[in-house]
């Protein structure tokens, strides 16, 4: 192992990634972007849900109760209908995401302690939006209710020991429950190992350029190649480790709870974990089309849903399970999380680091193996 | 002398596509020696094996005293390979890309600045040195692979087709480079399309069909052609060329451009008879020379006795 021969590739890659404007663009902006984008489009609070209301009660309790509801701009009261007839025309048009039909029986069952007699319709094509207004009206009613149960407490004096149920639930560490502050350390985590997607690209690039033809005829170690490719954008990478907890701190006001060195130490790791499984992809593929697809196959679409970012991987079937495990994003998520939400140090995260390590050893060991210095 | 290169029986394999089949080479230390044959033959798989690129199917090769399948490795060393297509670092200055592969061949860093500056002078490239390789010439980027190829003086050469693409002052400049590292005791082994090329080089190999069909100077290779050759400047090309396969005593018609080359029994004999038949059959003929043979009329010659031998099978 010669660090000449290593640095002289890494030099000649760093030249030709900053050279390059289209990939310093690639591997500096597009994890940014990324970060931006997915945050907006996963996590975007529901706001004016539009909804129709058939009150076919009437009556002053039924006409504060859909004031209620539509208070506070989660729904919006689109129109008020008269018939059955309309709200289904207002429903097949996708003019309303959820329709509410108000019972004759609505305040007189109130008043009688029978409970709500509510129907809510929704737009099944879309759920997300059904289903936030089937909460949110849920959620409202029972205040209405509670509301109700507590006036005739009131009128019936000491009386009686009745008392409206009160749970509280309290959330730890994400005290506001707003989903970015849990989903944005967990798409940091999966937007940092970008750079293994250009890592996969450049041999295939080598390839393509008939330049790797010539590297094969010189002395240079096979290994000291894959590693020379791979510091540079290790390098880049720790850029982006910097600038986006920074860019998520200051636009998203995530709090930064941990120890700033132990995340960009254990972020170098991870950098060089998903590296190696890029450069594997590069061993293997011969064209950057081919590299290319193969890394979204590979690195993304499970980044995506078997790191546990979005779906929790206990309750993934068990061959899933042992595949997150091999993803060096699976250990990052966890890694990310516990620093930026829960501020905890090596001595929980030790586990996850050593994982980081060896599947970095692993990927590059595979890939200095079955990369030959040979056209065929 | 000794033998830098020895193979026997060498092949090699593209699924049943024989590219090189039991080539036997044998190139002294020291050789120009000129890889020539038509576009197919296995020239460029050729190359590759000897560089340690490609895996042997069949038989075995030394090169620099390494075995050629166990100790590809230890080869790459003594070896400046230059392939085809260009294949330097297109973001890399014409420095950088000689700094790149200094260090890749662990260039003693005392002698680097001696060697660069020589290689620059060499090549012509002192001047743009700061340049971007893709900025330069066809012709400038031929000149900077060589040099790279160069930057750890190899004892063996191995080009592909060097002068591909590349004009006719840069190919000759390009030549007079490779005549003086055969006169410094490089050993150069070099494909070309190009016969005039063939025609400078010590000993040249006619490959066809992945074998090595002539193996020898570029003198007796000519010598191989039977006949002594006419040239001939017609004024009607086709009617002059019908003709010609006709006359007695002509063993063969080639044809360039306008011009017709005749491969005749007895130059001195029948070059009047031969004006003398045009004239009688109403061709008017600008001019008629016997001219001596080059290396082109030798290759087309004994490609066209390939041809009709395969096709004959």
């Amino acid at each position: 192992m010669s660090f000449r021969h290593i640095w002289a590739v890494t030099r000649k890659e760093l030249n030709h990634i900053i050279r390059d404007r289209s990939t310093l663009i690639l591997v500096l902006l597009t994890p940014t972007a990324l970060l931006l984008l997915m945050a907006y489009a996963l996590t975007a609070d529901l706001k004016n849900v539009p909804i129709a209301v058939l009150d076919y009660d009437r009556s002053a309790l039924s006409r504060s109760f859909v004031s209620q509801i539509t208070a506070g701009g989660d729904l919006e009261l689109y129109a008020q209908v008269d018939t059955f007839d309309e709200l289904e025309d207002l429903l097949m048009h996708g003019k309303v995401k959820a329709a509410l039909v108000i019972d004759p029986a609505f305040s007189s069952d109130l008043m009688a302690l029978r409970g709500l007699p509510l129907q809510i319709i929704i737009d099944g094509t879309e759920p997300e939006s059904g289903g936030f207004a089937v909460d949110h009206i849920a959620w409202r009613a029972e205040e209405f209710v509670n509301r109700a149960l507590e006036d005739q407490i009131q009128a019936m004096g000491s009386m009686t020991s009745l008392q409206p149920i009160d749970l509280r639930v309290r959330t730890w560490y994400n005290p506001s429950l707003k989903p970015r502050v849990d989903l944005i350390p967990g798409l940091i985590s999966m937007v940092l190992g970008f750079p293994a997607l250009s890592v996969a690209l450049t041999l295939a690039h080598e390839r393509e350029h008939g330049t790797l033809e010539q590297l094969m005829a010189t002395p240079i170690g096979r290994a000291e190649l894959l590693l020379g490719k791979m510091i540079p954008y290790v390098l880049v990478g720790l850029v982006n480790v910097i600038v986006i907890p920074i860019l998520a701190m200051i636009w998203f006001k995530i709090p930064f709870n941990g120890n700033p060195i132990l995340f960009f130490f254990l972020s170098a790791i991870f950098l060089f974990a998903i590296l190696s499984m890029g450069i594997l992809i590069g061993v293997f593929m011969k064209t950057q089309a081919a590299a290319l697809a193969l890394s979204f196959l590979l690195i993304f679409f499970p980044g995506f849903f078997l790191t546990g970012i979005f779906f929790p991987i206990a309750s993934m079937p068990e061959i899933m399970r042992l595949e997150a495990l091999g993803l060096p994003g699976t250990h990052y998520a966890i890694i990310t999380r516990g620093v930026f939400l829960t501020a905890i140090g090596l001595d929980v995260l030790w586990p996850y680091a050593v994982m980081l390590v060896l599947l970095g050893f692993a990927f590059t060991g595979v890939a200095a193996l079955f990369f030959r210095k040979k056209l065929g | 002398m000794t033998a830098i290169i020895e193979t026997q029986g060498l092949t090699r394999l593209y699924k049943d596509n024989r590219a090189v089949d039991g080539l036997d080479l044998d190139i002294q230390s020291g050789e120009l020696f000129g890889l020539v044959g038509p576009d197919g033959a296995g020239k460029t798989t050729t190359l590759r094996l000897l560089a340690g690129l490609l895996f042997i199917s069949e038989g075995s090769a030394t090169v620099a005293e390494f075995d050629l399948a166990s100790q590809s490795e230890a080869i790459k060393p003594n070896i400046g390979y230059m392939a085809q297509q260009f294949s330097l670092y297109a973001e890399l200055s014409v420095l950088e890309n000689l700094l790149f592969f200094a260090d890749i061949y662990d260039v003693k860093k005392d002698k680097l600045q001696e060697r660069v500056d020589r290689l620059l002078t060499f090549a012509g490239l002192t001047e743009f040195k700061d340049r971007r390789a893709a900025h330069l010439s066809g012709g400038m980027q031929k000149k900077l692979a060589l040099s790279c190829t160069l930057i750890h003086q190899p004892p063996l050469l191995l080009l592909d087709e060097p002068t591909t693409g590349v004009d006719p002052v840069s190919r000759r400049e390009f030549w007079n480079i490779l005549t003086e590292l055969h006169m410094e005791g490089t050993t150069i082994i070099v494909s070309t399309p190009y016969m005039d090329e063939a025609d400078r080089c010590s000993r040249v190999g006619l490959m066809y069909e992945g074998k090595l069909v002539i193996c020898d100077t570029p003198k007796n290779i000519r010598a191989q052609l039977k006949g002594d050759l006419i040239e001939v400047f017609p004024d009607d090309w086709q009617a002059a060329h019908q003709l010609a396969q006709t006359l007695p005593g002509v063993l063969e018609v080639q044809t360039y451009g306008e011009t017709l080359h005749l491969f005749v029994d007895d130059g001195a004999k029948q070059l009047k008879a031969i004006e003398k038949s045009f004239n009688k059959n109403g061709i008017s003929i600008s001019s008629i020379r016997a001219a001596p043979t080059r290396m082109e009329e030798a290759f087309i010659s004994l490609i066209r006795r390939l041809e009709d031998e395969t096709s004959a099978k």
